[in-house]
């Protein structure tokens, strides 16, 4: 039942950019931790999640970001995030991941902010 | 009350079946009138309520069905989610600084966005058995 995820991966300068299609779920989830993994095995240091402005996110998809957000700490990396609806910009507010990252409403803000 | 406008629904206790409940719950909230927000909101709520019952309630057992449940008030909608699940575990309020630190999973915020979503919120275990997540949504004018 789970629409299939497509995450693929892009650079922009020395940012890696995940660019995020689909459902964020405990299930697709681990598509994006296996494309984070990837980007930090080849030593990125600036991670930008993209998201799908018309996907889903349920509070497994929520847990497996947090899980990024905390190994990112350790290897210190900065994560920014992009493409979120208004409603998933207030639920990542409301869980508190925007205490550790930060949520641009463009692409090119999010680089910036690097 | 009027009960002729009331739906239920059963679904398979398997991972992706809460979005059909989901859009069911949005549809009705749409032809109710809530707002594009409110609607948002209501779909978050219905999806972990049956993740919950799914999950935790149902213990990903096929053989289980969660039961559905929309009530329309004349100015509210109320969804109930029911299990056949023997109690619900303690609720703890997850922690962030927790999780990040890994002190704690980094999962738990089924709960946490259902109380934070609805207007009411109630669990409770049905007499013939199986827990019942009883959510209100107000329909503000």
């Amino acid at each position: 039942m789970n629409k299939e995820i497509q995450v693929s991966i892009s650079n922009r300068d020395d940012v890696s950019i995940l660019n995020i299609k689909g459902d964020v779920t405990a299930i697709s989830g681990e598509t994006i931790e296996e494309a984070y993994q990837k980007v930090s095995t080849a030593g990125a240091k600036k991670i930008l999640l993209y998201f799908d402005k018309d996907g889903y996110i349920n509070s497994g998809g929520i847990a497996i970001l947090i899980g990024i957000a905390s190994e990112s700490r350790k290897k210190e990396q900065k994560i920014r995030i992009t493409g979120l609806s208004s409603h998933f910009q207030k639920i990542f507010d409301m869980v508190g991941l925007t205490k550790y990252t930060a949520i641009f409403q463009t692409e090119e803000l999010a680089l910036k902010d690097f | 009350m009027d009960t002729d406008k009331n739906i239920e629904l059963h679904i398979p206790s398997v991972m992706g079946y809460e979005k059909i409940a989901m859009e069911c719950a949005a549809s009705m909230a749409k032809k109710m009138g809530f707002t594009e927000d409110r609607i948002e909101d209501l779909k978050t709520a219905v999806a972990e309520a049956c993740l919950n019952a799914i999950e935790h309630g149902n213990k990903m057992d096929t053989s289980t069905k969660v039961g559905i449940t929309l009530t329309v008030g004349e100015s509210q909608l109320q969804v109930s989610v029911k299990d056949e699940g023997k109690g619900i575990d303690q609720i703890l309020t997850p922690s962030i600084e927790n999780k990040i630190e890994g002190k704690d999973q980094p999962r738990g915020w089924g709960i946490f966005l259902i109380k934070r979503l609805m207007n009411e919120v109630t669990f409770q275990t049905s007499p013939e058995g199986g827990n019942v997540t009883k959510m209100v949504i107000y329909l503000e004018k």
